[in-house]
């Protein structure tokens, strides 16, 4: 899936950030299948960029284009075929439902990628499977971002957005996962662009990017 | 891809405690609203379908010439009844279909009514009372016992329908002798008809059938024709001044009463004027000269193809004629109660408006208790149509129920009223009809459709 990025500029960020960007501002291409390590502090536009490309926000300036075609131009429909279809997240606050269970909370998506493993098997890896009938209020913030790594992969997509998928995770942990999304985004053919604060996680990217 | 058998989960997520109290509130509104609206649109049909039912037909009126003056003049009986020359240029008036002569009675006539059902049994209602005849042509049906002749052993009456409800209406409340009467009880109840100014004569009678249309006390024709012969006083109606040396002497006198002072012996000097013509004196001797009158009908039934014509309207004002048309007074009646009906329906219809808009609301705030989860569900991609079905589903079992108590509460609240109706005679069919069902699924779909219409909007607007 073809991202461009034409002189995109979030509202509001300040111009100190603008200038030392490395994606704001400028022309940026991020071609299918290609893997993207966006990394910065934070305060830096991190969580924007993956908002804008998932839809969430509209305040900017620029242009943003999905496949050839500007994001603005997308009618609600075509956001919702958009995210139920085509691209997956992992949210920085994850969005996971505390009064369900873990398993309820991988249960609850729209479509099932059927060529993704199992859920037990990415339990299984992740080492998950004694918590996965636990309420997800009472899992520790590590164990619900590998719930959170493990929904966004059970749906289909062709660009996974990661944002700041182990920042509570130990380096054990974020082997395992970053070896999981590894295999599942290959099997897939997707993209993915992942944020990070800084260290890089376990993953081989194409390009890496500094806010 | 397939879809996960995630419905339970989702609406697990998205049926937070709802604002209990705004829809209580909006229910009961909907549940009033709906059963006035419901009611009254079933009331209004009935009352639409019995006064239809129950109405003079529109074609059908009477005429008959104005009668003006007071009684000291009206004595003279000026002559009202329309000549044969009179009758045949109504009858080639543009749209007539056809005309019928009313036949009186030419006899005093005292009527006791047993309600009890046996004479001498109980309080009578006692009345002076009159009698026409029309052909049978004219008669919205014929009675079963409607046939006359000499060896009857009673003489059926026709009524208006309208007497009956006067009787059940008017005069049975104010009277304990009196009970109220169906149609049936009032057919069985005996009639002592008393003839002549001494009541030498009695006949029994019998009310046979209550008419719609004909504002009258109507006997068959040929009972009449031969009461008229038997007991008819051919001479009644004319009356005349008196003159003794050229002044009148006292009021109006009858014929009969002046045949009894011609055994006077200054009868023959004395003069006589038609009442209304005191011009026309004659010598009180002429009194004898009568012709066998030939009665002639001074009130008339016209059959028009629809509603009377303007050139027939036209005619019968510079003729001097009236027209009646037969029980005008249910215009009113049915003025009156669309009034009523309208006035029902619109407070039932300003309830569900009131209703429709507190849901709304409540389901603005039924969702705002999930925003952020109905939010995120969003975000992971599911459809605004997924999401508000959840919310819509849930106003749809409570909309179902005030529906169905409105259905219950309707016909309940009917069923109760028609009891009521039915002590003063009213018979008016039970439950609702299928137009009136009908209408409620039209109402229901079109509550439903707003309020889908409002929960997808809140939906579409948590992630604009």
């Amino acid at each position: 899936m073809l991202i461009e990025l034409n002189k995109v500029v979030p509202n509001p960020l300040p111009d100190k950030i603008i200038k030392t960007s490395e994606i704001w501002n400028l022309h940026l291409r991020i071609e299918p299948q290609s893997k993207i390590l966006i990394s910065a502090q934070s305060g830096m536009g991190k969580s924007t960029l993956l908002h804008l490309i998932y839809g969430l926000r509209q305040d900017y300036t620029g242009q943003l284009l999905i496949e050839g075609q500007p994001v603005k131009q997308f009618t609600f429909v075509q956001w919702e075929q958009w995210r139920r279809r085509s691209i997956s997240l992992v949210f920085q606050d994850l969005r996971l439902f505390p009064h369900l269970s873990a398993h309820e909370n991988l249960e609850l998506i729209p479509d099932i990628n059927p060529s993704a493993p199992s859920v037990e098997e990415m339990v299984n890896r992740l080492g998950l499977e004694p918590h996965l009938q636990q309420p997800v209020s009472t899992l520790s913030h590590g164990q619900r971002q590998r719930i959170a790594i493990i929904r966004a992969l059970r749906k289909p997509f062709r660009l996974l957005l990661l944002d700041e998928p182990f920042s509570h995770l130990d380096e054990s942990n974020q082997n395992l996962a970053s070896e999981l999304i590894k295999e599942v985004v290959e099997q897939q053919e997707a993209g993915l662009i992942l944020s990070s604060l800084g260290s890089a996680p376990a993953l081989s990217f194409d390009h890496q990017y500094s806010l | 891809m397939k879809s996960l058998p995630n419905h339970s989960i989702l609406k697990s997520c998205l049926e937070g405690g709802g604002p209990k109290r705004e829809l209580a509130i909006a229910s009961i509104g909907c549940l009033f609203g709906t059963t006035m609206l419901l009611l009254a649109l079933q009331f209004f049909q009935d009352a639409t379908d019995y006064l239809e039912q129950n109405e003079g037909t529109k074609n059908y009126f009477t005429l008959n010439k104005k009668v003006e003056g007071g009684a000291l003049v009206n004595l003279g009986k000026k002559d009202e009844s329309f000549s044969p020359a009179e009758l045949e240029t109504i009858r080639s008036l543009e749209g007539v279909k056809r005309i019928g002569g009313f036949l009186r009675n030419q006899f005093p006539v005292t009527v006791y009514i047993w309600p009890t059902g046996k004479v001498g049994m109980g309080s009578a209602a006692k009345a002076d009372l009159f009698f026409e005849s029309i052909p049978d042509e004219f008669l919205d049906f014929i009675p079963k016992s409607w046939s006359w002749d000499e060896n009857s052993s009673f003489v059926p009456i026709m009524v208006p329908k309208f007497y009956l409800d006067l009787w059940n209406f008017g005069l049975a409340p104010s009277r304990v002798e009196y009970p109220t009467l169906s149609q049936e009880a009032a057919s069985g109840m005996p009639i002592e008809v008393f003839i002549g100014k001494n009541r030498k004569d009695t006949l029994d009678g019998r009310f046979v059938a209550f008419s719609k249309r004909i504002n009258s006390v109507l006997v068959p024709e040929s009972f009449l024709t031969w009461a008229n012969q038997k007991f008819g006083q051919p001479n009644a109606g004319d009356f005349f001044f008196l003159w003794k040396n050229e002044s009148i002497d006292g009021p109006p006198r009858s014929r009969e009463e002046l045949i009894e002072l011609s055994q006077k012996p200054a009868f023959n000097n004395w003069e006589i004027s038609p009442l209304g013509h005191p011009a026309d004196r004659a010598p009180a001797m002429s009194v004898f000269k009568t012709d066998d009158k030939i009665i002639h009908p001074s009130r008339i039934i016209v059959e028009v193809i629809d509603s009377p014509s303007s050139a027939l309207l036209t005619f019968i004002e510079e003729s001097g004629y009236e027209l009646n048309r037969e029980f005008p007074e249910q215009d009113l009646v049915k003025k009156i109660l669309k009034g009523i009906l309208s006035g029902m329906g619109g407070i039932g219809a300003l309830l569900s408006l009131l209703s429709i808009t507190t849901f709304a609301t409540s389901y603005r705030l039924v969702i705002a208790r999930v925003t952020e989860h109905a939010h995120n569900l969003l975000l992971l991609g599911f459809s605004r149509k997924q999401i508000s079905q959840i919310f819509f589903s849930r106003f749809l079992r409570l909309f179902s129920w005030v529906l169905t108590g409105s259905f219950i509460l309707g016909y309940t609240s009917k069923y109760f009223l028609l009891e009521q109706a039915s002590r003063m005679n009213l018979t008016l069919p039970t439950g609702f009809s299928i137009e009136s069902i009908i209408l409620l699924g039209v109402y229901g779909f079109l509550f439903s459709f707003i309020n889908k219409r409002v929960i997808e909007k809140s939906v579409s607007d948590l992630i604009r």
